[in-house]
């Protein structure tokens, strides 16, 4: 509940139109397509929304929020249940008023946007001028602003575009105590084009590898890095999702490229990134394609065993790439250098020019992930095991077990049968590292699949752990509290910093650095003796790691 | 503090790090008194650890005695000041602790110690097949560890994707004694167990949702100590050329590069003005200026490589591009400036500056006047250096220009170098004059000093008061005794 007094004071922050306390316009936050386990019990609803329009109108509403011991989440686009308050006295502050592409710095190769900017209206704008923006793999509805500044940052084109967190130059960042922080040269009025210095970068404590998830205010522009982009200033397209039918440029090579097994897959792997061949780079399982595609015929193809083992076999050991040219001889060079590592790893490379129809149809899913949202197909949810991102090989084991952990569910019920396969996996940076999550998919409507989730959820935690890997659960309040003593107390760290931050608790610092006990006496017998083992093994002393 | 005082903690810190670690010899210390334009600073005696245990203890001892530890990896001669305590200070040299742990041929990078130099490195990279990517002729006792966390930049700006790069992950030793890693290294688990894992500390981003790495980046030692850090590296070329591109105007330069880096084509990619060029060419004053005015005013060098797979087609490919866009731009690439080949200049460029070191060669010493900005605004930034240096009577001709792009283009590091004879008094004066004018006009005019030493510390954070509130804050959680290299940054009085 929020009082009529801190209601009062929201509206003059952001004007009453612009303010709601409606129960049916709060249930319309309070419904995730992502990480909801239970489709009783939505995610907690928030006290209000409020939608300022500008800098300035944040900083009013958190100083009014901070006043009424209330507390604030941020939403951007909103897509999955992490702009979703964790305690029943957040009010969601949506920035969808906020919505402009500020600047589009050509030549310096850089963007200046605000929140509920998507990544589809910035890589229209962007391509007009030969660059690019990487979008996340979640989608192109999705904010680049919120994954630079305060999420994740995977997508296919990791491998020439990066992850999010390491795209983020200048930024502006409201403070939960309301005063205005800008990062780098805006700070010192010098344009936006860098987010580091003078001296140490506070970039530091904006994100990790993760965001902070809305836990240290809310940043209101900021400046993204662009990539070059060779093909025309608009990729033709008709129709959507699955109908889409897109040009492919001229300049465009789209491949897919099967191994005759593992070790010569990440030979071959290593080598088309070393040889800096791609703009996008992906592994995903042929299964995991089909349950996509086509949900109704997997449902089939499970049965058929002959058709699983090749595509679980045979057909198991591919990856997809995309290469662009800005020139005939560079476009040779690639398809050259490609195709002497597939005869020395034994690959076969599938032009997909050859099959028009299949690459007019994904062309625009790897080039702005447009086919995201058919992952709900199959069964209506998904969710996934994310590991610590390091080198290629480490993601391939993670891919591997994952399919173990995943066909054991599969064969209790517990989830959806995709054929277990279905890892996404990109190289980030030409290979500097790799990525992989495990994805699996999940009917809310089923008892045994929900739970399932919290099973599948330790389990995958502790498989990572077990492998000396973050898992992605270092944002549950639970997990971290167990893992953080791990890594170097790491939660400790980041409640000083919430602490001098925000000394009013105004941010919602659930998905942040509030750690919860977690009660592993109702977790499987053997799964919590190897969670106690590895608690006992690896976690920090006064002397430091285990070594 | 007193001569008892100063014996006491001697005797402290000797036992911490062991017998024969400590030493007071008087010359050692003088390198670290002054140091380019700062002076005065009072290193009580140097204190060399030999691991990351011993680190630890003496920064808890300096917590316990209150004595401010100023951390040095790198030998001497030191130009910038960082170094230069602020009053009374124990020196913690790590040029011993120089071991390099780990080179991985497979995911292209090393495990290094904060004594490794540059020529160290590049030694067992190589032997490796791998480089490792350096800046612009460091001096041959530069620490790798120091330049990148003082984010010198390196001259291979498609290999600079964020400002972190090419240090990877770290482990740190904060101002309050802790002991935490940065990045995929953070764990779980020992490093030993990780690499059984097949991890190799590649990603730099973390744990979770701090980044640790970039506070103590641009930090001249005032957050923590790094006792080793994981840095990338790349493949070594089966092919490596250098072209110059010479020109009268540096618009023509900076019009070739933006599509150039835009398309990551090139390898190296740098401008330098005639005198800086020459400095790089030859090794006395008279040979310098004799070369210098045979350039162009300035050069652009670039490198083309080829790697494992059709390394003649990839060479090709790129000369063919890259000599479309200098026609584009009107200009033209050659292999030859007055006085090197580029066979001799790529040599040059790849290892750190042979003896003397390259900046003292003209006159005897230098000042450098650096900052960050963006290519376009680079003429506007030389337009007002040039104004200041004829102000001051500095013969414009031998200002040194270097423009080194970062992270793919998108913003450049512009270096000044005003050359002085440290023997002629006037001489030194006047570039000291044009040192602190210049700096302050370049500030006026726009250049974000991303890295503050000396003078610039002061101006750059009277820019920025909103950093400055939150870095002090940082400061306190990480250092709450003020005992990492004290009066640094913005750091004066803390709290
Ligand atoms: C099907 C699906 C696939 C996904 N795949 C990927 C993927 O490939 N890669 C990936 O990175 N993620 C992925 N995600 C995870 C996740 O949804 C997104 O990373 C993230 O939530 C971005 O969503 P958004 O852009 O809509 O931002 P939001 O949901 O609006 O925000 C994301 C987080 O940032 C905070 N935030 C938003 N704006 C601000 C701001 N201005 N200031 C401060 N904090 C802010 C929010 O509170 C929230 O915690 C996926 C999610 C789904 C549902």
């Amino acid at each position: 509940m929020i009082s009529d007094e801190a209601y009062r004071e929201l509206e003059e922050a952001v004007g009453p139109e612009n303010v709601s306390r409606e129960p049916a316009v709060l249930d319309t936050y309070a419904w995730q397509p992502f990480a909801n386990d239970n489709p009783e019990r939505w995610v907690i609803r928030p006290v209000a929304v409020a939608m300022p329009g500008s800098t300035e109108e944040v900083q009013a509403l958190v100083k009014a929020l901070g006043r009424h011991g209330l507390k604030f989440k941020a939403f951007s686009t909103g897509w999955g249940a992490y702009s979703s308050p964790t305690s029943d006295d957040v009010v969601q502050v949506d920035l969808r008023r906020m919505d402009r592409i500020i600047d589009i710095d050509e030549k310096n190769m850089y963007t200046v946007l605000e929140p509920y900017v998507c990544g589809a209206q910035l890589q229209a704008e962007a391509m007009k001028v030969g660059l690019n923006t990487h979008i996340i793999g979640a989608g192109p509805s999705c904010s680049p602003l919120a994954s630079a500044t305060s999420a994740f940052g995977v997508g296919w084109d990791c491998v020439y575009m990066s992850y999010s967190g390491r795209n983020l130059l200048g930024a502006e960042w409201v403070l939960p105590d309301g005063e205005v922080l800008r990062l780098g040269t805006l700070g010192s009025d010098c344009g936006w084009f860098c987010g580091d210095g003078p001296g140490p970068s506070l970039r530091g404590i904006v994100r990790g590898s993760t965001g902070a998830l809305s836990g240290l205010g809310i940043f209101t522009k900021a400046a993204i890095k662009l990539f070059n982009w060779p093909g025309p200033p608009r990729v033709e397209t008709d129709g959507l999702l699955l109908d889409a039918q897109s040009e492919v440029p001229e300049n465009v090579r789209f491949c897919m490229c099967f191994w005759p097994d593992r070790k010569n897959q990440d030979e071959a792997i290593y080598k088309i990134n070393e040889s800096e061949l791609c703009y996008i780079f992906s592994r995903t399982g042929l299964g995991a394609t089909i349950s996509i595609a086509a949900p109704h015929l997997m449902k089939h193809l499970t049965g058929a065993s002959t058709l699983r083992s090749m595509i679980t076999g045979d057909l198991k050991y591919g990856c997809t790439l995309i290469m662009v040219a800005d020139s005939d001889n560079e476009m040779a060079y690639k398809e050259r250098v490609l195709k002497e590592i597939a005869k020395q790893y034994g690959g076969v490379i599938i032009d997909l020019a050859a099959a028009k129809p299949i690459i007019r149809m994904f062309l625009m899913n790897f080039l702005r992930s447009t086919a995201v949202p058919v992952v709900f197909r199959m069964g209506g949810q998904m969710f996934t095991a994310l590991d610590r991102n390091d080198t290629w090989d480490t993601q391939m084991d993670w891919a591997d077990m994952g399919v173990e952990v995943k066909q054991k569910w599969i064969d209790r019920g517990g989830i959806l049968d995709d054929m277990a396969d279905n890892p996404y996996m990109v190289s980030y940076e030409d290979n500097t590292w790799g990525h992989c999550e495990e994805i699996f998919q999940y009917d809310p409507r089923n008892p045994d699949h929900l739970a399932a989730l919290e099973p599948l959820f330790v389990e995958f935690s502790l498989e990572a752990v077990e492998r000396c890997m973050e898992p992605l659960s270092s944002t549950d309040a639970r997990l971290r509290k167990i893992i953080s003593p791990m890594m170097g107390h790491y939660t400790q760290w980041q409640q000083k910093i919430s602490g001098f931050m925000d000394g009013k608790r105004t941010a919602d610092t659930g998905m942040y650095c509030d750690e919860v006990d977690f009660d592993l006496q109702k977790v499987d017998p053997d799964i919590r003796t190897r969670f106690e083992k590895v608690i006992e093994k690896f976690s920090w002393t006064e002397d430091g790691p285990p070594e | 503090m007193t001569v008892g005082e100063i014996q006491d903690v001697r005797e402290k810190f000797e036992g911490t790090a062991g017998p024969g670690s400590v030493s007071d010899d008087s010359e050692a210390l003088s390198w670290y008194a002054s140091a380019g334009l700062a002076e005065g600073g009072k290193p009580l005696f140097r204190v060399a650890p030999t691991d990351a245990t011993q680190v630890r203890e003496l920064v808890k001892l300096a917590r316990k005695t209150g004595i401010n530890l100023v951390f040095s990896s790198s030998g001497p001669p030191r130009f910038r000041g960082d170094t230069v305590p602020s009053g009374e200070a124990v020196i913690v040299d790590m040029s011993a602790m120089n071991k390099v742990l780990r080179v991985d041929r497979r995911n292209k990078m090393a495990l290094i110690e904060p004594g490794v130099t540059f020529s160290q490195l590049k030694a067992v990279a190589e032997k490796a097949g791998l480089r490792p990517l350096m800046p612009l002729l460091p001096r041959l006792t530069k620490s790798v560890i120091a330049s990148y966390l003082e984010r010198e930049p390196i001259t291979v700006p498609k290999y600079h994707w964020d400002m972190t790069d090419p240090l990877l992950c770290t482990e740190l030793i904060f101002g309050t004694g802790d002991l935490f890693r940065t990045g995929s290294a953070a764990g779980p688990g020992s490093l030993k167990e990780q690499w059984e894992k097949g991890l190799a500390q590649k990603n730099p981003m973390g744990p979770a949702q701090t980044d640790f790495a970039r506070i103590v980046q641009g930090s001249q030692g005032t957050m923590a100590a790094v006792t080793w850090a994981t840095v990338k590296l790349e493949i070594k070329p089966t092919i490596h050329r250098l072209y110059f591109i010479p020109a009268e105007k540096l618009s023509k330069l900076v019009e070739f590069s933006y599509p150039a880096m835009r398309r990551k084509l090139a390898d190296e990619f740098f401008i330098v003005s005639a005198f800086a060029l020459a400095t790089m060419i030859a090794s006395n004053p008279d040979e310098i200026k004799a070369i210098a005015a045979k350039q162009a005013p300035y050069t652009l060098a670039y490198g083309v490589t080829g790697g494992e797979y059709v390394p003649e087609q990839r060479v090709e490919w790129q000369e063919k591009d890259l000599g479309e866009l200098a026609q584009a731009a009107g200009v033209k690439s050659t292999r030859e400036v007055p006085g090197s080949s580029a066979r001799q200049m790529l040599e040059t460029i790849s290892n750190p500056s042979a003896e003397p070191y390259f900046k003292t060669r003209a006159k005897g010493s230098f000042l450098d006047i650096f900052f960050l900005t963006t290519l376009d605004k680079a003429q506007s930034f030389i337009d007002t250096m040039r104004d200041v240096a004829s102000r001051n009577g500095y013969p414009v001709e031998e200002l040194g220009v270097y423009i080194q792009p970062i992270q793919h283009g998108r913003s450049c590091h512009l270096e000044f170098n005003i050359y002085f004879n440290p023997q002629d008094a006037e001489d030194s004066s006047r570039a000291k004059a044009l040192f602190d004018e210049a700096s302050k006009a370049l500030l006026e005019a726009g250049a974000f000093f991303s890295r503050p030493y000396g003078l610039w510390a002061d101006l750059a954070y009277a820019r920025c008061p909103d950093t400055v509130k939150a870095l002090k804050k940082i400061k306190e959680m990480l250092d709450p005794e003020d005992i990492l290299n004290r009066g640094k940054l913005c750091f004066k009085e803390v709290g």
